[in-house]
């Protein structure tokens, strides 16, 4: 034996001191949390800078809404941006709405068969009738519209910066943040700026989409061409081609899977979020379901529902089937010309024949009877509805909720905060959070982020008391997983709004509905990625247990679940994220807290508000989000370092 | 080297890292590879390296894992940049030339052929064979008319349309076999090109490539980890370890007078007889008694039937007929000797 410890023991020895420190550390905090408790007797920071952030802005939406006409930054640009995008969104829709309306079905029935699956065809064929036999076809018509101009600039601007991304590590550098950041906003928040400058309607609702929906087309193109195999590109240099034609006939063809899968994926988040953007009073699906909810008439909420839902399914399999196209077996070029020729013989004869607008004679009436199974299912399943809400309310938002802004002192909430990133992460990132949090504070949003925080925390609860359970049965059981993935494929599909309607339809409105519906959406990750942990730990460790003689039992919690662990709390992370979005969203339906305030922000053009409440929302998302994660990375097995 | 020399390398290095310079006066000062690395944080890729390759040469590099092939062949065709030294092709300085030139010297001059076939999966194999030409900007009828000749000649005829993960190991590599040939280059570069394909496709791909360069006479550079195949295409062996070349020299020479032990601890394991040629062995003299005659290049096994036949000296003469000496027992005894 030389002087020189072995890698294990020398990481026993830190793992030794790291532990007998670790007591020490808690007595601090607790010392700490004593002593500020005793100090300090106000339970929210005072809001001396109330004003200080939404003022001068409130200011300057009032000067941008009085100079919309004349400054040159809105007449120059933001003026004639816009129009080019109303222009745009005028021509599709009417485009759309001048197409006899069974082409568009057949062309989704013609690109899916293409794969040969006529099934696959079949369903979406129907789906994309649906809409026009419960009256929402031009309802469509424009949401699709608006998704159409938004994925398309999305991919205009995401697809060349993507690529430029993946040739030029400086770019990759300089948008990583941005895109993280962007994914970590809940989607209303940026409907606030957006608001400012564009106004109110249509083309704000499009542009909103494409901040959204721009982050998977940017990092899916850069990801697909850092992937083209390094051989590839140098047999290409080897034949004297200029970086263009390398780029061209090598990398993005070959790039085109991951490029698609980001399309696809752009589409979906296009969808998820058009819904939402309704709010700027863009109309559509959106509006639909809104307009239906408040005015209590759910059956036709339902149907408009289902119509967002059988959209997305739509996109979704047209979207892949073009995506994973095996390249190997390209359309014969007969099935692309009968195909077009079809199209086009569609077309004419409905122009000619006047079949344009969908039948009315068609429209199935499902409201009233569905309007009539809601409230007997409101009045008569109370039994468990009621106990349910009642356990929620009463049993943790509210005792939480008085915990955190009637008991504890403020400086306490910070110290310990802080405390929590500092262990976990660094000194870095609670600096961070205590600068943060105070300014949330200061602003006056104290109260009502603690409550948010409150709702979040619940969801998070139950969603991740449901999904780690269900998930580590997914991961070790094939057929408990096998019958788990059409489920979450189909939810994962549909976009987060639609999962507030069923649920308020049996709740009402309230906070309940907004958390079970954050349940529903975010268990979905949840399940996934936990399953996906268990799955993935290597077998030989498994086999390795049990010849020790591990019963199932040891080898679940001494093995599977420590080495899944840091995938498991990246599914805690994620379930976090989707909760956090989800709550925003319900305070459209009496959720209250942020939610309510964002809406309102959003809704009657109170931008100082809306800054206010955005600050305080993307505060959170980057402290939770930040925690997770240095929680996953700490669960990591240490890596050999070179 | 006699004759005309088409690849010209002199004194190339290659440092991976931040601080070339002072790895390579730490390696002139007698450090090792794993001394410069500890201290700079520096790799030595390639160590002054130089050699010569003769228009219609197959000149073969070979060594371990590691031991710099790559790197080596990646500098020489300019797919890494050289930290000091020149590749001269043809008289022209590749190291010095600007990209448009490179450029228009890699679609004229040279074609590489890559260990993991590095095939185009998104075009079929004609269009694979045709890029080079598509590149230069050559007209689609004339591409394709001079890549069905070449898809002909490396025995892919019929498989044009496919793609080429629609063939096995052995048929991808001939696509890229013939992707580098349809250009025409003077010069190939093949790194390791059938490493990656099993023993029985890995010796009909070789004994192909013999064919081919019997008509073609390409100037070849050939990597390789394998002995027996360097042995087999290699004109001349370059035995490479930690960057540099330990000795350079046709299959005999190497056989016959390792200059290292290196060097011997792979010919050990070479079946002599089959590799050695009578040359090897040659004795000053002008015929045997009996009127036996071998020729020159005549293997040790094949020299066999005629020793065990005959005691006394066998007459040697040349491709031309001329006599040129002789051999008996004693000499090719002594270099079939395992332990040399
Ligand atoms: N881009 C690079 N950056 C840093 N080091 C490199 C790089 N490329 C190669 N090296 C190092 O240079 C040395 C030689 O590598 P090279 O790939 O040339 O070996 P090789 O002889 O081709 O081996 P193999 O048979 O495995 O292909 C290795 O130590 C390798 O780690
Ligand atoms: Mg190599």
């Amino acid at each position: 034996m030389t002087d020189v410890l072995q890698p294990t023991e020398v990481a026993l020895a830190k793992e030794e001191t790291r532990r007998s420190r670790f007591g020490w550390w808690w007595l601090a905090l607790l010392a700490g949390v004593v002593l500020l408790q005793y100090l300090v007797s106000s339970t929210a920071v005072p809001p001396l800078w109330d004003t200080a952030i939404s003022g001068p802005i409130d200011q300057f939406a009032t000067w941008a809404r009085e100079n919309r006409q004349i400054h040159p930054i809105f007449t120059g640009f933001f003026i004639p941006f816009s129009a080019a995008v109303d222009w745009g969104l005028t021509t599709i829709e009417a485009f759309l709405k001048w197409l006899p309306w069974f082409v568009l079905p057949l062309v989704v029935f013609l690109v899916i068969f293409r794969t040969g699956n006529w099934k696959m065809a079949t369903v979406a064929t129907l789906s994309m009738v649906y809409p026009g036999l419960v009256g929402l076809w031009d309802t469509t018509m424009e949401t699709l519209s608006l998704m159409a101009i938004a994925v398309l600039i999305a991919l205009a601007i995401g697809i060349p910066l993507g690529v430029l991304a993946a040739r030029r590590p400086s770019v990759e550098r300089l948008i990583r943040p941005v895109l993280d950041a962007m994914q970590t906003i809940p989607a209303p928040v940026y409907f606030i700026p957006v608001v400012l400058f564009f106004g109110i309607r249509r083309v704000p609702a499009t542009i909103a989409t494409v901040i959204y929906s721009l982050p998977p087309a940017v990092r899916l193109t850069t990801l697909g061409i850092q992937g083209v195999p390094q051989q590839s590109v140098e047999a290409s240099d080897m034949f004297g081609s200029t970086p263009r034609q390398t780029l061209f006939k090598v990398q993005l063809p070959m790039a085109m899977p991951t490029i698609m899968t980001g399309i696809n994926q752009t589409i979906m988040m296009a969808l998820g979020i058009v819904v939402l953007a309704t709010l700027l009073g863009a109309g559509g699906l959106g509006q639909e379901v809104l307009e239906a909810l408040n005015q209590r008439r759910t059956g036709r909420g339902l149907a408009a529902g289902l119509a967002i839902v059988a959209v997305a399914m739509v996109l979704d399999r047209v979207g892949r089937s073009l995506a994973f196209a095996d390249r190997t077996r390209p359309a014969s070029r007969r099935y692309v010309f009968t195909s077009l020729l079809l199209v086009i013989g569609a077309i004419i004869v409905g122009r000619a024949m006047g079949w344009v607008t969908f039948p009315e004679v068609w429209e199935v009436s499902v409201f009233d009877p569905v309007d009539t199974a809601v409230r007997w299912g409101r009045d008569n399943l109370s039994f468990i509805t009621r106990p349910v809400n009642d356990f929620i309310v009463a049993g943790l938002l509210i005792p939480v909720r008085d915990f955190l802004t009637l008991t504890v002192a403020w400086p306490v909430l910070l110290f310990v905060t802080g405390f929590i990133c500092w262990r976990l992460k660094g000194v870095g990132l609670a600096i961070f959070s205590i600068f943060a949090l105070l300014l949330v504070g200061l602003i006056g949003m104290w109260a009502l982020s603690l409550e948010t925080l409150t709702q979040v925390l619940a969801a998070v609860v139950i969603s991740v008391a449901i999904a780690i359970p269900v998930g580590i049965w997914a991961g070790r059981n094939r057929r408990v997983d096998a019958a788990l993935t059409p489920i979450l494929d189909a939810l994962q599909t549909i976009p987060s709004f639609v999962f507030i309607i069923p649920v308020i339809l049996l709740f009402t409105v309230g906070q309940v509905p907004g958390i079970i519906a954050a349940v529903l959406y975010a268990i979905v990750p949840g399940i996934r990625i936990t399953a996906l942990g268990i799955r993935q730990v290597p077998e030989e460790s498994i086999e390795a247990s049990q010849t020790f003689g591990a019963t199932p039992r040891q080898t679940m919690f001494g093995v599977r679940i420590p080495l899944a662990a840091p995938t498991i709390i990246a599914a805690v992370n994620q379930v976090i994220m989707m909760v956090l979005a989800m709550v925003i969203i319900a305070g459209l339906v009496g959720g209250g807290a942020l939610g309510f305030e964002t809406v309102r922000a959003v809704t009657r053009g109170e931008t100082g508000l809306g800054f206010e409440v955005g600050i305080s929302i993307v505060v959170m998302a980057i402290i939770l989000d930040r925690l997770t994660y240095a929680w996953a990375m700490r669960l990591q097995p240490p890596t050999p370092s070179h | 080297m006699t004759g005309d020399v088409c690849l010209s390398v002199e004194h190339i290095w290659k440092v991976f890292g931040t601080r070339p310079d002072r790895a390579i006066e730490m390696v002139g000062r007698g450090a090792t590879r794993e001394e410069v690395h500890q201290a700079t944080g520096c790799t030595i890729g390639v160590r002054d390296v130089s050699f010569d390759v003769g228009r219609g040469e197959t000149f073969v590099v070979m060594g371990l894992s590691g031991s710099g092939k790559s790197t080596l062949i990646r500098c020489v065709s300019r797919l890494n940049e050289v930290t000091s030294g020149r590749v001269v092709l043809d008289g022209e300085d590749l190291t010095a030339m600007s990209d448009d030139q490179l450029r228009q010297v890699r679609r004229h001059k040279m074609s590489m052929v890559f260990q993991h076939f590095g095939l185009f999966p998104h075009r079929r194999v004609i269009d694979n064979a045709a890029y080079g030409l598509e590149i230069q900007g050559v007209d689609k009828d004339e591409r394709y008319e001079r890549a069905n000749k070449v898809l002909e000649v490396v025995g892919l005829r019929g498989w044009e349309q496919s793609y080429p993960q629609q063939l096995s190991g052995g048929m991808q590599q001939r696509v890229g076999l013939a992707r580098a040939l349809t250009v025409d280059p003077e010069i190939l570069f093949f790194d390791e090109p059938f490493s990656a394909l099993d023993p029985l496709i890995r010796r009909d791909m070789q004994d192909e490539l013999i064919r081919l360069q019997e008509t073609l006479q390409r100037t070849i550079v050939f990597i390789t980890h394998d002995f027996a195949e360097a042995i087999k295409l290699g004109d001349r062996i370059a035995i490479m370890k930690d960057g540099a070349f330990d000795q350079v020299g046709t299959a005999t020479q190497l056989i016959t007078d390792p200059a290292t032990d290196y060097v011997q601890e792979f010919t050990k394991e070479i079946p002599k007889a089959k590799v050695l040629t009578t040359a090897a062995v040659l004795k000053p003299g002008r015929g045997g008694p009996n009127g036996r005659i071998v020729r020159l290049d005549d293997t040790l096994e094949g020299l066999l039937p005629a020793l065990l036949e005959d005691e006394s000296e066998i007459g040697v003469e040349d491709s031309d007929g001329k006599t040129v000496g002789v051999v008996d027992r004693q000499a090719v005894a002594k270099a079939l000797e395992p332990d040399r």
